[in-house]
């Protein structure tokens, strides 16, 4: 910080550390500290609240009704001191109904169902299955790129790359949607060889099945995967390739030593991106399951915000799916050896 | 270790349409020294990779040991190759590395350490087993890579300008230890340079390449004595070159006619009479005062003082001469007006012909 302000003088210096300080603020501080706030407490409405005020108003009714029929003033004094209180009851009642007290606790993220439990591990495990077959895809691709010789065939693979992704993430969903569905391409392609009968139902039913939702992600997130691998590895002295290779290598051990070994940080950082798009990703599995093929757990905390309207579990969920997502990129960075200065690279 | 002999069989090497390497016929001995000198861009790390098995020639066959190379990969030929840059693997440590092409031939983690170990010490860096690459200095880098090309067994090494990263004072002391290295195992070493000074201390013979074409192959004394053509001739250490016109030829004496006058001296080739010809003659084997065979008067224009030798820059008809002395007495006053003088077998007689400098 002193270096700051003698590069750039006090004023100057102050400004762009005010800059710094409302980014990080903006940014990262702010939202996460309102969705973890959010995900801590709960409204205490003990259910039957509701129950207890429509009794209440009914107790009055009768007892308005046994204060008109009584002729004895002392007793019809005592209906209305009673209605008096059952109101004074009701009231206190509906302010909580209305505006119910907050308790804070840890109870919305040890309040998840069983079955919502295991959707979580689940959509975990299947991020992670997504993340592992998308870098077995996309390293061949990325080396296949940044090796490429020449530029013009770099500049044709690049571009290969990176024209599906003008396309926005939706309709490339869809377009899996199409080619995977019933009557899908694939579907039509196979009744038309005869392997399969449209017409009586007799498609293979893509769809149900999560690899279908794996496909799609693996298709949408390539991109994420191989960027970071493709810089990596056109870092790498291809002599050092030649060097493997002269001194006697396979070509499955110059992988394993020289380029897997160069291309770590690029891996590392194509793995954390791509397992936490997967594992947050609503669209995707949205769109390819429509409910046929098991929920991912972001569907639950989408369902948690806009139909239980129970915003406070879906923060738990949210923080929870935050949580794990943090934790792979520490183990990541661990099982990698490498730090936040070489993935910045 | 045992040296195995490379011969080049009419190769030639082209790169779509540019041919790189002209077709060219080289036997290198079993356990020589061999250097291939040339300017930059003349070929030389082609012809070494198409030795090594990264480039097939477009024509002719490369045989190693009598056998023929075609459709070997660099990994099935018994050569290593010293890259321009060195190529050590940077991950790794100093041991693995020079243990690398062991581990690659299945040897076991304790049998191939143990050699590693063996030829760090061969090339004097016993200790450093454990370090990085990137901790080691320039001249330790070098001998690294020496090690992890020795540890295969090769039998031809190919080393290509592997000294030109170095600074001055190492590369003349790494120019021993290669060559010392080069002794103790016995292996044929095949040596890329541009240096001509180091092609020249190094090795048992030379080539000398321009632009994709074998220009000559020599031992080092007669590549200087006896250049074969007016490349070599300038390329290989200086040259006084003084323009002529062929007049006579008898035995291999050749009289020229020059803006200096005439001279006489050896034909190189067979020049034709009357034909635009160049006579070449060394620095140092000039003299002051006349001689029986050739005296040219001259104007000296500037002493540069070398140490043991003086260089005198003198000029006549427009032309510059060099003449390099023993320095001495003599050499602290001498008159403006000089005649340098030379023998008939001093000046080199050539046809027309291409020159180092432009
Ligand atoms: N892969 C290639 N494709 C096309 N042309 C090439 C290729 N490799 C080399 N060349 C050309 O072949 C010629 C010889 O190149 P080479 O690398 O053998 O030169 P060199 O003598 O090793 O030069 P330097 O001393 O600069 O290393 C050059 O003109 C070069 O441009
Ligand atoms: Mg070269």
């Amino acid at each position: 910080m002193a270096s700051l302000f003698r590069a750039y003088g006090r004023g100057l210096g102050v400004l762009l550390l005010a800059i710094a300080a409302l980014w990080i603020l903006a940014l990262i501080v702010v939202p996460l500290g309102a969705m973890i706030e959010q995900s801590l407490w709960w409204k205490d409405s003990k259910g039957d609240i509701t129950l207890q005020i429509d009794r209440l108003y009914n107790d009055m009714a009768t007892l308005q009704l046994d204060a008109a029929g009584e002729t004895d003033a002392a007793r019809k004094a005592g209906f209305e001191a009673q209605i008096a209180q059952k109101q004074a009851l009701a009231t206190e009642l509906e302010a909580q109904e209305t505006n119910p007290p907050k308790t804070y606790g840890l109870a919305n993220f040890t309040r998840m169902s069983a079955l919502h439990f295991y959707i979580f591990v689940r959509t975990i495990f299947y991020a992670l299955m997504v993340t592992a077959l998308a870098l077995v895809v996309c390293y061949p691709m990325a080396y296949a790129v940044a090796l490429a010789s020449g530029p013009r065939k770099a500049i044709v693979l690049t571009v290969a790359l990176i024209v599906p992704y003008a396309i926005n993430e939706l309709l490339r969903v869809y377009a899996w949607l199409m080619i995977l569905d019933y009557r899908g391409v694939i579907n039509g392609i196979l009744a038309w060889l005869g392997m399969v009968d449209l017409d009586n139902r007799g498609w293979i039913p893509f769809l149900e099945n999560p690899s279908a939702v794996f496909l799609a992600m693996i298709y949408t997130y390539v991109l994420f995967m191989v960027f970071p691998m493709v810089n990596t590895l056109e870092t790498l002295d291809r002599n050092q390739i030649e060097a493997a290779r002269d001194l006697g290598a396979s070509s499955f051990r110059i992988h394993r030593r020289v380029i897997i070994p160069h291309a770590k940080p690029g891996i590392a950082v194509g793995c954390i991106m791509t397992f936490m798009l997967s594992a947050g990703s609503y669209s995707v599995p949205a769109i390819m399951t429509r409910g046929q093929g098991g929920d991912w757990f972001s569907q639950l905390v989408y369902r948690q915000f806009y139909e239980s309207n129970n915003w406070n579990m879906g923060s738990a969920y949210a923080v929870s799916l935050l949580v794990v997502c943090t934790a792979f990129i520490l183990i990541m960075m661990r099982l990698f050896g490498v730090g936040l200065r070489d993935i910045a690279k | 270790m045992r040296g195995k002999d490379v011969r080049l069989d009419q190769v030639s090497i082209r790169f779509g349409d540019s041919i790189a390497v002209q077709p060219l016929n080289l036997t290198i001995e079993a356990g020589e020294f061999f250097s291939i000198l040339g300017p930059s861009g003349c070929g030389k790390t082609t012809i070494l990779r198409t030795v090594s098995g990264f480039i097939e020639p477009t024509i002719g066959r490369v045989l190693i040991g009598g056998e023929d190379m075609a459709g070997k990969g660099p990994n099935e030929r018994p050569t290593a190759l010293i890259f321009q840059n060195l190529a050590l693997f940077p991950l790794m440590s100093v041991a693995e590395n020079v243990a690398f092409g062991l581990e690659a031939r299945g040897v076991a983690k304790a049998e191939r350490l143990k050699r590693a170990q063996e030829l760090l010490e061969l090339v004097a860096l016993g200790g450093y087993g454990d370090k990085k690459p990137s901790d080691l200095s320039g001249g330790q880098r070098q001998r690294v890579a020496i090690a992890r090309a020795l540890a295969v067994e090769p039998s031809v090494l190919l080393l290509d300008e592997p000294l030109s990263a170095l600074d001055l004072k190492l590369r003349q002391h790494m120019r021993a230890e290669l060559r010392a290295i080069q002794k103790r195992v016995g292996i044929t070493f095949i040596y890329i340079t541009h240096d001509q000074g180091e092609a020249l201390a190094m090795s048992d013979r030379v080539a000398v390449m321009s632009r994709g074409r074998l220009e000559q192959v020599a031992a080092p004394d007669t590549l200087y004595a006896e250049p074969a053509t007016p490349f070599v001739a300038t390329f290989v250490g200086e040259q006084n070159v003084i323009r002529g016109t062929l007049r006579r030829i008898s035995n291999g004496a050749a009289s020229v006619d020059t803006p200096l006058g005439p001279i006489e001296g050896r034909e190189v080739g067979t020049p034709a009479i009357g034909a635009p010809v160049l006579v070449m003659v060394r620095p140092e084997r000039m003299t002051l005062g006349a001689t029986r065979d050739n005296s040219i008067p001259v104007t000296l224009k500037a002493r540069h003082l070398e140490g043991p030798s003086v260089n005198l820059e003198c000029v006549t008809g427009g032309q510059t001469l060099t003449v390099t002395l023993a320095n001495g007495p003599a050499m602290r006053e001498l008159p403006s007006d000089l005649v340098l003088g030379f023998g008939r077998e001093d000046a080199r007689v050539y046809a027309e012909g291409a020159l180092a400098h432009g």
